[in-house]
């Protein structure tokens, strides 16, 4: 199956390890994993922004990409969510752009959940080793019903131990633009969210998305813990193979 | 134009042409889902009553009540002086050395004593219909209420209760009660404190007969 | 009552640095997030009982001047008098007409929001009358001259120590400390007022158009009383509260409850339908029922209708990780949280709540909770697409997201400007890889590091490999 990774425009930029731990556990699992190379961005930050206009032309440019793929994977709750859940009703008034957005949602998958619910895969070839816990990003736990997949895999390997933390399924404060916008508001979820991680006494947090996660690493490191991984469920179950 | 018009003008415009199909939906009332109960009606209804903190005690005849009222006030040190309605009004009272005054309650009265139109298994909960011999305020004013209930009258749901107002009724009076317990505040701190406005304590009799 | 929601950031700092407030939030979160969890599996199949609570009040929305008309028609024929309000003021001056009729000195008024849009209190106590909430929250806040700050639990923001200084204060009797005995003195203080009252005031929470009932939901028992002893009841409600029937108000009943304090059921449902009869031993004589569009109407039609469905459960506040971390104050209105962000600006335009409908990471849990289905997210995301198409939003933001668009539009401007982009913030990071100030970006940097790019982008790196 022809396995189209998208690998969202924060992954492209921060963390490009993320996107290679993605491409290799797709190919793991035996996809056949094709790059657009001309992806940026999903058109997310334009549409939670109130400029839908603009997030429709990058929707188009988008489907035009990655139309011919069997699949669309993304290592990101949100951006899943927003092809998935949010391109149809960009398009709702126009109903030949719509039947296409459709099927395009419908093949669209969040990491995770596409290695559980489509591929089967329970072999994560990573070494981590330890305790960690995870956070259910907002998008990909309400919008996708991402749950128990990650978890589901991180049980799969014989190192990780999961603790739940409290509230693991309240927002950490990003919201994209929010987290500038309303700094200080931010600021306090993001430090609610890292009592309850060092309560929760792990060596790592981990979540499907990246924005969450420098969200919470910005604001541990900034409390003075420099101990605590904050790590992308992708890089945990595929390990680092020197993508830095 | 008065106020009434161009309220309903302006949402008659908003809400553009339709097919109202009023008169048979109101004819119709279709129930929605409601859950399904585990026990019988008497055991759910006692389960749940017991846990909004309703006291329940059960009596196989109406000429056991009075004894037991007394028993229920004399443990908790409260007066054996009370209002009820005409309904119970015939129980040997005075047997118990109770004495019950067959009328509304007022602001003075510690006790208050009702029949009950039925009572609801899903929730605990008892329905009161207000009426010249049945007034609101005998379940409302004294801190303590006691409300005698055939379990005949048990019920599944509120949708049964309606319909048996329905059957018996002509239409609504002019006050429906539900009570579910004792009154209660969470107002202070959220936390849940017994006897706001209403009755501290709220005594079930069910009545096997 | 006065709108303050332009303040919004100022107070939010204020909100955020107060600490009896912030540990008062903490206890609606346990009490009430956890209640309602606890209490909605008893319902087998909630979901299906949602979708069923949305379509009831979508089938009030579709034909809503029908079941006004009807609930009118019904609720005339059982004696009740009904009056209707375009406005705040409508409101107010048909309250104090009434009072006038009936030669009303003291009302008893018991818990009702769409008073507080209209101040209503104010405007009877300038026509002469007294008024006394009887709702222990509003009755604090009351005495305290404060506003409410949840639509549930009105007084969420004050420890009993603050309450228990107020009543000594106000009441001139010894101070009590445990919260049963602050309740009984408030009881006590109150119940000459119930006895006393010309008038009861109430909203009502259903409106039910098969029998011209207005139907309350309280556990104080004190909308009992106010509808109970005075010889004279209004009860005040927005005109989408109606619902066609008895079943379908007992569905609605099933999810309030639970979704607000995380009961199964309130304490006490009153219906009240029409007026006492001569033989009666209670009941009022008078029942006047006001019917308030007070902006309503304009939300019909519209991509806001849905909101009309909302039955003040308030758990969309109580879930949502904003107002869990600075209360409703912040709000600046009558309504806080998300359903405060969605009807202020609706309300009072968006000019003057410019941040309501922003300050949300559309986390989406109000959206999940709400009893209705009201899709909140959705909604606050159209109304920043409406201050985008009215021009209210910064002239910086529309420049950088219209920049964001233009780059993102066209692959090879935007690999080459990430490509710089990433390598400076790189090397800014230094070997702790993380950057402490980011220019433009205070609002993050303020609390927060940032940590800093790898140096290069993946499709850099993509592309390498793939030539290697």
């Amino acid at each position: 199956m022809r396995v189209g990774l998208f690998v969202t425009c924060l992954v492209d930029a921060m963390r490009p390890r993320i996107g290679f731990a993605s491409l290799r556990l797709l190919e793991a699992a035996g996809c056949q994993v094709v790059v657009p190379e001309n992806q940026t961005c999903c058109g997310q930050p334009g549409y939670n922004s109130g400029d839908r206009e603009t997030a429709k032309t990058l929707a188009l440019k988008l489907l035009d990409e990655f139309e011919t793929c069997d699949y669309v994977v993304a290592p990101s709750g949100s951006c899943a969510g927003m092809i998935r859940v949010h391109y149809p009703d960009l398009f709702r008034d126009d109903p030949t752009v719509l039947n296409r957005i459709s099927l395009l949602a419908q093949r669209t998958y969040e990491l995770a959940d596409f290695l559980v619910n489509v591929v089967k895969f329970d072999a994560a070839p990573g070494h981590f080793a330890g305790t960690l816990t995870y956070h259910d990003s907002c998008s990909g736990l309400r919008e996708l019903g991402i749950r128990d997949q990650p978890r589901a895999l991180l049980a799969t390997m014989p190192g990780v131990t999961v603790k739940e933390m409290a509230e693991a399924t309240t927002c950490c404060g990003f919201g994209g633009a929010f987290a500038v916008k309303f700094g200080e508001l931010s600021t306090r979820m993001a430090d609610n969210k890292c009592r309850h991680i060092e309560a929760a006494g792990v060596d790592a947090i981990v979540a499907g998305d990246l924005g969450c996660l420098l969200n919470i690493e910005g604001r541990l490191r900034r409390r003075g813990n420099h101990t605590t991984q904050v790590l992308h469920i992708a890089e945990v179950l595929a390990g680092n193979e020197g993508d830095d | 134009m008065s106020a009434r018009e161009r309220i309903l003008a302006r949402i008659g415009t908003a809400i553009g042409n339709h097919d109202a199909e009023i008169d048979a939906y109101l004819v119709e009332h279709p129930r929605g889902p409601a859950p399904a109960l585990r026990d019988n009606l008497i055991t759910h209804f006692r389960e749940r009553a017991l846990q909004l903190s309703s006291d329940v005690i059960e009596v196989a005849h109406p000429g056991e009540i009075p004894a037991q009222v007394a028993h229920y006030l004399a443990e908790r040190g409260l007066p054996p002086r009370g209002a009820c309605w005409p309904v119970v009004g015939s129980l040997p009272w005075g047997e118990a050395n109770l004495e019950i005054a067959v009328r509304g309650a007022n602001s003075q009265d510690m006790v208050g004593i009702t029949g009950t139109f039925c009572a609801i298994a899903e929730t605990g909960t008892l329905m009161m219909l207000s009426g010249p011999e049945t007034p609101p305020s005998n379940s409302l004013l004294p801190e303590t209420h006691i409300a005698i209930l055939n379990t005949r009258r048990i019920v599944a749901s509120m949708e049964d209760a309606w319909d048996l107002l329905r059957k018996e009724h002509k239409a609504p009076p002019r006050a429906v009660n539900f009570i579910s317990g004792p009154s209660r505040t969470a107002d202070i701190e959220q936390t849940v404190t017994l006897g706001a406005h209403g009755p501290y304590r709220v005594l079930i009799i069910l009545v096997n007969a | 009552m006065q709108v303050s929601s332009i303040h919004f950031k100022r107070s939010v700092t204020e909100k955020l640095n107060d600490e009896k407030l912030q540990n008062a939030l903490s206890r609606l979160q346990t009490r009430f997030v956890e209640g309602r969890a606890a209490v909605i599996g008893e319902i087998a199949d909630f979901e299906e009982t949602r979708t069923a609570a949305a379509a009831i009040r979508d089938r009030v929305l579709k034909n809503l001047d029908q079941w006004l008309l009807h609930f009118e028609q019904q609720a005339i024929a059982r004696g009740a008098l009904v009056h209707w309000a375009e406005s705040g003021a409508d409101v107010n001056r048909i309250v104090t007409e009434i009072a006038t009729l009936h030669n009303v000195r003291r009302v008893a008024k018991s818990k009702s929001m769409v008073t507080e849009e209209c101040g209503l209190n104010e405007a009877l106590e300038h026509a002469g009358v007294e008024v006394v909430e009887t709702d222990l929250g509003e009755y604090i806040l009351q005495l305290a001259h404060e506003a409410p700050s949840h639509i549930v639990a009105p007084v969420v923001h004050k420890n009993k120590e603050d309450i228990a200084d107020l009543f000594a204060e106000k009441h001139q009797l010894p101070r009590k400390t445990g919260i049963p005995e602050l309740c009984r003195e408030a009881r006590e203080i109150l119940r000459p007022a119930f006895l006393a009252a010309d008038m009861g005031i109430s909203g009502a929470n259903f409106l039910i158009a098969e029998t011209g009932s207005a139907l309350i939901v309280t556990n104080e028992g004190n909308g009992r009383l106010v509808t109970t002893l005075p010889r004279v009841h209004v009860a005040i409600t927005g005109i989408e509260k109606v619902v066609p029937t008895l079943e379908d108000v007992t569905t609605l009943l099933r999810l309030l409850p639970r979704s607000a304090t995380g009961q199964s059921i309130t304490n006490y449902v009153s219906m009240l339908t029409g007026t006492k009869d001569a033989a009666d031993h209670d009941g009022p004589e008078h029942f006047h029922i006001i019917l308030v569009d007070n902006g309503r109407s304009s939300l019909l039609g519209g991509d806001m209708q849905s909101m009309l469905r909302c039955i003040r459960c308030g758990a969309c506040m109580n879930h949502c990780p904003v107002y869990q971390n600075i209360g409703g104050h912040a709000y600046g209105w009558v309504y806080p949280g998300p359903m405060g962000s969605i009807l202020t600006p609706t309300f009072v335009g968006l000019e003057n709540a410019p941040d309501l409908p922003n300050a949300s990471t559309l986390c989406g849990a109000c959206g999940v909770v709400c009893p209705v289905k009201i899709p909140l997210p959705d909604l606050l995301r159209q109304l920043r697409e409406k201050q985008m198409s009215l021009g209210l939003k910064s002239w910086q933001e529309k420049l950088a997201l219209k920049l964001w668009g233009w780059m993102a539009r066209r692959p090879a401007v935007y690999a080459m400007v990430i490509k710089i982009t990433v390598r400076i913030l790189h090397f800014a990071g230094g070997k702790e890889r993380m950057l402490h100030h980011l220019p433009g970006a205070s609002g993050w940097t303020a609390g927060r590091d940032m940590p800093a790019p790898q140096g290069k982008t993946f499709r850099e790196l993509y592309r390498q490999r793939k030539l290697s």
